[in-house]
Order: C-alpha cells, then structure tokens, then sequence
C-alpha cells in the first residue's frame, strides 16, 4: 500500500496528483507537526554530539546513554517530589526541580565519564577514545538494566496532557513543551558561546588546544565544561523523551544514534546546524513514511540512508565549514 | 544447571528401574518419548512439562501399566530449545529407542522442524504448548493440547464482525510472528464474514514513536482498531491515540491479559475490548494434578505442563486401547486412537480433537472498565460460525 486514497469527512482541500487523492491538508499538517516535535528531540540530543566534537573532534557514543541515566534520575526525583499530590502546580515546579537536579547529576557524570575514560587517551590514536566510549556506553545500558530491570516505566505527565483542537490537527502540549526547550536551549548555548569569556575560551580551545593553552586558558577546565553541559542537556532530552517514551535501560540508543545523524546532517561542530539537522531528519522520517511511501518497517534506515548520502556528498555538513588536515 | 539434569537423569534411571525389572525378559515394554529445553535459557519450560510427562507414566504404571503386566518407559531428549539439536534428538528416538508416540516438543520452532520428522516416520506427537497457526498443518501425525493462535484470530475477527457490528477495521500492528499471525488471522475471519480491513500499518519491534502509523490510520477513519501487541507497544499506542485525539475504539489480543498494561498505560486502557483466555472452572482433577505434581516435584506446573499431562495420558489411553485390541503397538493405529479421542476428561477441561489436530478450546473475551476488565463471555468458532460458550 503506497498512497492511502482519503475519504473521510476530516477535509475539503485535498492534494491531488492526477486525480488521486494523496493526502488531506489536516492530516498533511498534523504529519508536520508530529515531525516537528521529533526533530525537536533528535536537536536537543545532537547539540551534545555537536559540541563535544567541535571541542575535541571526537564522537562521544555514550552520550545517549548518559541521557537514559538523567531519565532515570529524572523519573526517581519526580516520583518522591510528587509523592500523591493531583496535577496542578505543584507537580509541574516538583518537574523543573527534578530536571535541574538530574542536570546536575549528569553533568558531573560526564565530567566524571571524561575524566576516567576519555582524558587518559587524548594522545593516543583517534581509535581509542572512540572505543573506550562505545565501552563506557555499554557499561551504562547494561548497569541500568541490571539495577532497575528490563521493563518499560513510566513517566507521568506533571502537566494535563489533553490535547489541543487546531481545527482538524491536534497538538499536545508536551509537544509545545519539546519544541519550546529545545529552541530555548539552542538560544542559550549560542549566547554562551559567542558571547561569554568562557564561551570564547571554548571557541578558542576549538581551534587550538595548543596555542590555547599557551594563551592561559585552562584547556582541562574548558573540556571538563563542554562536558558538563552536553550532559546535561542529554539529561533534559532524556526526560522529555521519557514523558512520550518511557524510561528504559536501552532508551538512549536508537535515539542517540539518529541524533548523532542530525549533527552529521547539520555539519557536526555546527550549533545551528545540529539544530536544523535535527529538525530535518525528523520531518524526513515522518513524511518519507507519511506522504513518499516508505514502509514504515524502513523508518529507520532513512536516518541512516540520508547519513550515507551526506557523507557522500557533502561530508562537511549542510552547515559545516569544509576543514583542511592539519599538518 | 549440570546438577539438575543430573537430578532429572537419576529420577528418570529410578523410574524406569523398576519398569526394566518388570519387563524382564519381555523385550515388549513400549517407549514413548518426550522432548523439550532441558537446559538453556528455555530449560523452565521444559522441565517442568517433562515433570508432568514423569508424573502421568509413574501413575500409569503404579495401576499396572499396559493389560496390568507391561509398564511404559519415558525417554526424555534435551532440545536444549534449538532446532538442530532437537532433529538429532528425534533421530534418536525414533530409530534407537523406538519410540511410538511423542510429548513435545515445547518450542514453536522445535516443533516445525521435529513435526516434519515425525510425520515421516509415522509417530504420533502431541504438544503441549507449540502454538503458531500452522504447526497442526505440518500433517495427520501432529496434535497439541494448547490453543492454536489461530483460534484467536479466528474468534477476534467473527466477534468484531458479528457481535461489535464493525464493518471497517484499521490494524495497527509489530513485524514478529505473534503480531504478524494474529493480524492475519483476524482479517482472514472478518473479510470472510463480509468486512474489510481498511489500513494496516506496521512497525518494527522496539518503536516507541506510533504517530505517522496512527494519523494515517485516522485518516483511513475505520470504526475500529485491532493493535495486536505485547504490553509496551499497546501502552505507547493507546497514549499517542489519545494525544492525536483519537476516539476510535480499540481492539486486542491475549497480550493485553497481561496486567502490566495498566501500570504502563493507566486509564487509556478504558473502552478495550479484547480477545483473551477463557475462563475455566477449577475442577476437582485440576487441583488433585496440582497437589500431587507440587508435592513430587516442589513447585507447581505452568500451563503449558498441564498440558502435557493431559498429553501423556491422552497418548497412554490410545496405546492401552490399541494393546487391548491388537495385543502389539502399532504406530499408526495409536496415531488413529490419538485421533479418535472424545470428550477426555482431562485436568484442563474437556479435551477433543479437531479434524486437523488442533485442540478443539474456546476464547475468552473482555471488556475493560477504566483499569479493571469485565468478562464478556466465552466464545469459539465451529465450521465458520461463532458460538458462544456461555
């Protein structure tokens, strides 16, 4: 089944392609929304990806499983802040105050998580600390797995999750909520960066650890930092995601790795670029299924697929500047 | 895991001692073989049938065994739940020991393949928990004492037709056999009875994100939707429905009987109707097998070793009647023995024989009442037709 002809009551306008219906304007634009607050979470996750590469032009792997913990962590401090207290205000500060807390603890994961299995190889081959992530992203699945089980929990919405009516499409406002953060997040790591003393040692660390160093900045400090705060935006994904998806030991894989696609997309170093990468790949998924026919058994591989294209293509990015080899 | 077998080994070499003593010189004593996971990951599945398989030949022989002088020997093979080693195990029981009839084997998989074998050789089987739709159809030598899925497809898709009304059903359902099979089990039975599948979506297990399946089954706007999945999809499911603003009802599987849907989904379960055990009553044999297999063995059986306990006996009745009648064991005369079985009044309920080997069994439909589901009644299909139980 390729194009499902439409024929219900829902819609009046209706995109035609020689005369066959393909798609209702109501149901193309709830496709668009739901594409929209997926991409939004491949974005959150992908600026952690984006910006430890652009520090230390390495891929941190264990970066989905550092927000799997933060979700954790997340769902534990919401549960005892809430205890039985109804929805109302309350439950939604005992969220924010659970999210920062869990911010924190990732933060200092990630710090941790560098300093004892990152920093020791930073002069060895490019190979090593790469596989000394994927094993440190192994160690967190399966610790989770074996300290809370295999099962699915979940996380209760702290808000009233009743859907809104836009006409014909409807949007939650947990999707308000993820769209919102994640523009939010992006803003705010962008002022940082450009405009802030330590921003502009981070930049500057980027270029150069070397000459950084030698210009007084702390490049050990600077990592520990750029650590810091790709963790805990991992936390604050990873408890957005939970909300829709549950918690899980093995939550953060297949979202971390199409996250690490939507920094690649966007040209991975590149804040913005992650930020559009990930709003691309999610749109992609959602109408490639939606409106272009694929079976939806291959939504996955269009991540991947595009992944392959780009890298063919225009390995640097959409928004990547091209790089040469440093002699 | 080496101890127990080695436990089970020395059970099986004390019960057949006395069985050799018997026999003496009558090299006669009949041998019917059991075969399922004795070790490995599956090994619980295995054992504990292979208890009930131990039991029904340890009583069957205390009466006498076979014209009150010749007792039955049970062999048992470790599939270790693997297809290759349970052909090299059949292999083994039937050229070596000889076996005329066989309890198991215990996995679906195991049972394609070693089903095969036995037709071949012409020794009947009985399992007594293979329940894909198509193990009975490997030929006239393969029965079980455990549902078929198909029946609940077959059930599901009569009941939406006939009982609910629908005429338009949406599926929405997971790429592995159990969801796959019972997806296509429903809409066979309901597009026979003159509905019509409208759209069916798919999705790969481990997807958390139903939303583009949804909004486009929404669209197809069906009166209904069948989601048959395990627990965690169907809690994703019923809460993205929600949040598309959907309110198409539901329909399920045995797999929402399970009740961590109400820990994971909460009140998006209110309004499902679905297709799921039926409701026994205890009978006063079910509770003596229980006692009896709890105080020999420790723990109580499972299902699928109930099962195989009506399996066993059903098997030795056959051969008794053949030995009766014949004063031998011929294969394919227990095999029609098997067959002919009627209205056996076993520890799981009445148990009768299909035209196919299947377990003629009923179904069992629910209605949830926010997170608490209401019986609705029993229910199975004879030659096309739903009939209610009761």
């Amino acid at each position: 089944m390729l194009f499902t002809p439409v024929f219900s009551c829902y819609r009046t306008v209706q995109f035609s392609y020689e005369g066959e219906s393909i798609v209702g304007i109501a149901e193309f634009f709830q496709h668009l929304m739901n594409g929209l607050t997926l991409g939004g979470i491949y974005a959150l996750i992908a600026l952690g990806y984006t910006m430890v590469y652009g520090i230390l032009k390495f891929i941190n792997f264990a970066h989905g499983d550092v927000l799997m913990v933060g979700a954790y962590v997340g769902l534990f401090l919401f549960d005892l802040f809430r205890g039985s207290s109804p929805l109302g205000l309350w439950t939604i500060i005992a969220f924010f105050i659970a999210m920062i807390i869990s911010m924190a603890f990732s933060a200092l994961l990630g710090m941790f998580i560098e300093r004892v299995a990152y920093k020791p190889l930073r002069k060895a081959t490019r190979l090593a600390p790469l596989l000394s992530a994927i094993g440190v992203s192994f160690i967190l699945s399966n610790s989770a797995a074996w300290m809370f089980g295999t099962h699915s929990r979940k996380f209760n919405y702290p808000f009233d999750n009743t859907p809104l009516h836009l006409g014909d499409v409807v949007i939650t406002p947990h999707q308000v909520l993820i769209l919102v953060v994640s523009l939010a997040m992006m803003i705010i790591l962008k002022l940082f960066i450009d405009r802030t003393r330590m921003g502009k040692a981070m930049r500057a660390t980027s270029l150069d650890q070397g000459t950084a160093m030698l210009m007084g900045i702390n490049v050990n400090r600077i990592i520990s930092l750029t650590f810091a705060i790709g963790s805990a935006l991992a936390a604050v994904g990873g408890i957005l995601i939970a909300l829709d998806f549950k918690v899980y030991a093995t939550m953060g894989t297949m979202t971390g790795l199409k996250a690490f696609v939507a920094a690649v997309v966007g040209g991975i170093g590149n804040i913005s670029g992650a930020m559009f990468g990930g709003i691309l790949l999610g749109l992609l998924e959602t109408f490639g299924v939606a409106i272009f026919g694929i079976p939806t058994g291959l939504k996955d591989t269009i991540a991947f697929g595009v992944l392959i294209i780009i890298l063919l293509v225009k390995p640097e990015g959409l928004f990547g500047k091209v790089e040469k080899e440093k002699v | 895991m080496k101890k127990s077998l080695f436990v089970l080994l020395a059970i099986l070499a004390v019960l057949s001692f006395p069985a050799f003593a018997q026999g003496g010189g009558e090299s006669a004593s009949p041998k019917i073989g059991f075969m399922g996971p004795m070790s490995g990951d599956y090994a619980n599945y295995g054992v504990l049938s292979n208890n009930s398989a131990m039991l029904a030949v340890e009583q069957f022989n205390a009466k006498g065994g076979f014209g009150g002088k010749l007792p039955v020997v049970l062999v048992t093979e470790d599939s270790e739940g693997r297809v290759e080693k349970g052909l090299s195990s059949i292999e083994k029981l039937s050229s070596s020991d000889k076996i005329v009839g066989l309890i198991g084997p215990v996995l679906t998989g195991t049972s394609f393949a070693v089903g095969e074998r036995v037709q071949n050789e012409g020794i009947v089987m009985i399992s007594p928990s293979a329940t894909h739709a198509d193990i009975t159809n490997i030929g006239d030598y393969v029965f079980r004492t455990v549902v078929s899925d198909g029946l609940q497809g077959e059930v599901a898709g009569h009941y939406f037709y006939d009982k609910l009304g629908y005429r338009t059903i949406g599926v929405l359902y997971a790429k592995n056999d159990y969801s796959q099979g019972l997806y296509e089990g429903m809409s066979a039975a309901f597009e026979a009875a003159g509905g019509k599948v409208t759209i069916a979506e798919a999705f790969n297990v481990g997807d958390k994100d139903f939303k583009t399946q949804l909004t486009r089954i929404r669209s197809a706007n069906p009166q209904a939707i069948y989601i048959p999945n395990y627990t965690a999809e169907m809690a994703q499911i019923l809460e993205q429905a929600s949040q598309l603003g959907m309110k198409i009802p539901f329909l399920s599987c045995d797999g929402f009987s399970n009740p961590d849907i109400y820990k994971l989904a909460g009140e998006f379960t209110n309004g499902v109707i679905y297709v799921g055990p039926a409701k026994v009553k205890e009978s006063p044999a079910f509770s003596t097998f229980v006692s009896q297999y709890t105080a020999k063995y420790g723990v109580g059986p499972d299902s699928f070793a109930t099962n195989a306990y009506d399996g066993t006996n059903i098997l030795l009745a056959a051969m008794d009647k053949v030995y009766k009648a014949s004063g031998k064991f011929d294969r394919k005369a227990i095999r029609d023995a098997v067959a002919a079985t009627k209205d056996y009044p076993g520890v799981s309920g009445i148990v009768n024989f299909a035209e196919n080997g299947d377990l003629v069994a009923y179904q069992g439909l629910y209605k949830v009442n926010k997170t608490t589901p209401e019986y609705l009644g029993t229910f199975t299909v004879v030659d096309g037709k739903l009939v209610q139980i009761d």
